[in-house]
């Protein structure tokens, strides 16, 4: 049935229509989405892979200066 | 809160470590073995198993696949088991993984010079290798579900993101794009027909650039460059528009691969404006990149892994800024087809994937094996070279681009093509090709450098199998739903269910693909069909399977597009009902030689003939390697019954039954044919290759010329 319901649209450049109304939602989502975090989350959140050798048992001196 | 005590697994990098140092540099001499062959065809070696066409394929898969993809596994496999605070979940998956993968690849690397190949650029491997390919995949995204599931760190980083999104959007387009019918153990032929096969293959192919080389590397940026710059991201804000930005828009893009081709105009517009959409989210990460070292930069002159990093995020840049422009009609109606494309792609394979793959393999080797870099002096040298060696390689692939793209549209005063033989716009492009190579081989001994330099690495300290891990853990706080201290919600909620990310991600790729696609396959208006086109005959059918055998599609486009310098120089511009029965589409991506399209009944069959055996006897100064077993070697009668039938389970209308009668039709083509060679004066036997490649040759863009072809928009097959 579907494949009837499409195979009737008239104008496919409603297509294009709607794709750009989606960009422009996700988009604006996906920003306000980002700025809704507190500021501390977002800096614990960006400092964790900086932190993730500290659980090391024995962590060797060498390999992490790079010389 | 409780204590404890895990080790992560550190061999399981080394081993994905290795190999792609190993495929690099075997991927890299394939290139530059292919690219001198451009301008000293003798080193085609007049062999089948060595010839540029078959070659080709063999030089993309190893970079993409065997380079990256092995460089891909090591990033992943190192920075998840970190940030989920977790070994892999499951010891004998990552086994299957690499093994699975090795042995894809040298599966890649027998099959691809025996011509076995379905000819669709970045998928050419058959359809037994195709499945294997999807099942190591499986294995994979259970290995690095399962390991985010049973991690102890409660949120999800931004890294980790990109991996999920590349592990579920692969999968969808090997499967979608693979979806084959087989006709024999190593052929068989897409479902997906004409213009429709190749919208599939080029959402594919688009995406395979976005999915694989480019989502997993942003992950690894986000890992490795603050550890690097022992700073964290610069906007952990701007990391999540950038990653929901760039997974949603990237999927709709695939059409501008087919601008002026033809494929509706609605779907060409549609993948140009999504195009120039995607520079708002790339730039976004870009800069995000860029900006972490801020206060960082004196640290780039002494750490080669940084130089390494900053070129490589500079040329994500400059690869995604030129990618949307490439994608406007106007200025793809020059570049598409030549050199500059060849460029562009170099400018990320080389820059982006390369310098990324060697900055993490310069910051892993010390760690797994406890020492220091042997010698930072070395890897200063491996950086300029590869620089100078990239350079050498685009510069000359842009002039060469812009030169034969202004030559194929130049018109003369009387309005006549300037260069009407479409030689002479080749022969000016081989001062470049061999700068190309010299550019090639600086890159290349760049990599040997490091090489060397990481065996010695690896000699001077010593491995350490497991690195052991002790964390305290809160596990009264399940992952899923614990966020104590405020409400939680929106990405902080989501970050901490990776299942529900994941299902978001596929939807969010979905929705690009199902738009382009549904219309493309249901709308009968898409795909008019003419009533003069009619399906292969056996003898045409094997001549195009020996045409896909041999990888003519890698130089040779089939689609003149609808501009003067195109219908001047090839004749009526294609039409999307002339592909109906095209399992697959052959339109190519590349014109090092001309365009086929309408080549039927342009030159004699002695002609061909002549041309096949030494391109050089006809065309002096040709590049085209010869195809002299083709005279030799005999068509493969046994493989047409079953290729008929599996043509026809595609949707190509041949009567039932037809399979037993198809023989005596081919024997009384491949007679005429003889009969015509006759005329110029060459004997040759009707069974042999080179018959009804002729056949297929000839009959190549006739179809529309017969009498009374008309236009008439019924459905697609």
């Amino acid at each position: 049935m579907i494949k009837n319901v499409l195979s009737e649209i008239g104008g496919v450049g409603l297509y294009g229509a709607v794709s750009i109304c989606l960009f422009f939602g996700v988009f604006t989502g996906a920003v306000l989405w980002a700025f809704a975090h507190r500021a501390g989350f977002l800096a614990a959140m960006g400092e964790m892979p900086l932190h993730d050798e500290d659980c090391v048992v024995n962590p060797s001196g060498k390999g992490a200066s790079h010389e | 809160m409780t204590t404890e005590k895990f080790k992560y697994d550190n061999r399981i990098v080394r081993a994905f470590a290795i190999a792609t140092v190993i495929w690099g540099l075997v991927g890299f001499l394939a290139g530059l073995l292919i690219a001198c062959q451009l301008f000293f065809p003798d080193l085609n070696l007049n062999l089948q198993y060595t010839s540029f066409g078959r070659l080709r394929p063999l030089h993309t898969n190893a970079v993409i696949f065997a380079f990256v993809g092995n460089g891909v596994f090591m990033g992943i496999y190192y920075s998840l088991q970190r940030l989920c605070k977790a070994r892999m979940f499951s010891d004998a998956l990552s086994w299957i993984n690499f093994w699975g993968w090795q042995a894809i690849i040298v599966s890649a690397a027998v099959t691809l010079p025996l011509g076995l190949t379905t000819s669709k650029e970045y998928a050419e491997l058959e359809w037994p290798i195709d499945i294997a390919i999807a099942a190591v995949w499986v294995v994979f995204t259970v290995n690095l579900l399962g390991t985010i599931v049973k991690r102890r760190e409660k949120h999800i980083y931004v890294a980790i993101w990109f991996y999920i999104a590349t592990a579920v959007t692969v999968a969808l387009l090997h499967i979608v794009n693979s979806l084959e019918i087989p006709a024999s153990a190593f052929k068989s032929y897409s479902i997906y027909a004409g213009v429709q096969d190749a919208l599939v293959q080029w959402w594919y192919g688009h995406n395979a650039v976005a999915f694989f080389l480019t989502t997993p590397y942003l992950g690894l940026m986000y890992y490795f460059l603050p550890k690097a710059a022992n700073r964290p991201v610069f906007s952990y804000r701007l990391s999540i528009i950038h990653f929901w930005g760039l997974i949603f828009i990237y999927i709709w893009a695939g059409p501008h691969h087919l601008l002026y081709t033809a494929l509706p105009d609605w779907a060409q517009s549609l993948g140009m404006v999504f195009s120039l959409m995607l520079i708002a989210p790339s730039w976004g990460g870009m800069l995000n990149g860029l900006l972490t070292l801020r206060g960082a930069w004196d640290r780039v002159r002494q750490d080669p892994m940084l130089k390494f990093m900053v070129v490589a995020i500079t040329a994500y840049g400059m690869a995604t800024l030129e990618g949307p422009m490439l994608a406007i009609k106007s200025v793809n109606s020059l570049s598409h087809y030549t050199d500059w494309t060849i460029a562009h792609v170099h400018t990320g394979a080389l820059g982006w994937n390369g310098f990324l793959t060697f900055s993490v393999l310069y910051y892993l080797f010390p760690r797994l094996y406890r020492t220091s870099l042997y010698s930072v002096k070395l890897a200063n040298w491996h950086f300029w070279v590869a620089l100078l060696g990239m350079m050498f390689y685009v510069v000359p692939m842009y002039w060469s681009g812009i030169t034969q793209g202004l030559m194929w549209k130049q018109f003369n005063s009387d309005g006549f093509l300037q260069y009407p033989n479409f030689l002479e716009t080749v022969l000016q492009l081989f001062p470049m090709y061999r700068l190309r190579a010299i550019g090639g081989s600086l890159y290349i001994v760049g990599a040997v450098l490091m090489a060397y330099n990481l065996w010695k690495t690896a000699r001077s300290g010593s491995f350490e199998p497991d690195t052991e891990v002790q964390v305290a853990v809160d596990r009264s706080a399940s992952h899923a739903g614990g966020d104590s201290g405020r409400f939680a919600w929106g990405h902080r909620w989501l970050e901490a269910r990776p299942l529900t990310m994941t299902v978001l991600a596929l939807v969010a790729v979905l929705i690009g693909g199902l738009v382009e696609m549904v219309p493309m396959f249901l709308i009968r208006e898409n795909v008019p069909t003419i009533t003069s086109v009619k399906p292969y005959t056996p003898l045409e059918m094997m001549g195009r399977d020996i045409y896909i055998r041999e990888g003519c599609v890698s130089c040779h486009s089939q689609m003149v597009r609808p501009f003067r310098s195109e219908t001047e120089r090839y004749g009526e511009y294609s039409k999307s009902g002339e592909f109906v029965y095209d399992h697959p589409f052959l339109w190519g991506s590349k014109r090092t030689g001309p365009d086929l399209h309408r080549v039927g009944g342009k030159y004699p069959d002695a002609w061909h003939f002549n041309h096949m055996d030494n391109p050089r006897s006809t065309s002096p100064g040709s590049l085209m390697p010869r195809y002299s077993w083709l005279l030799t070697q005999t068509i493969d009668t046994n493989a047409v019954a079953p290729r008929i039938r599996a043509l026809r389970r595609t949707g190509v209308p041949y009567p039932p039954g037809y399979e037993s009668r198809a023989m005596e039709d081919l024997r009384l083509q491949a007679g005429k044919v003889v009969t015509n060679l006759q005329s110029g004066a060459i004997k040759a036997k009707p069974d042999r290759e080179i018959i009804a490649l002729i056949a297929y040759l000839q009959r190549l863009g006739t179809d529309i010329k017969a009498a009374g072809a008309t236009t008439t928009a019924t459905a697609g097959n």
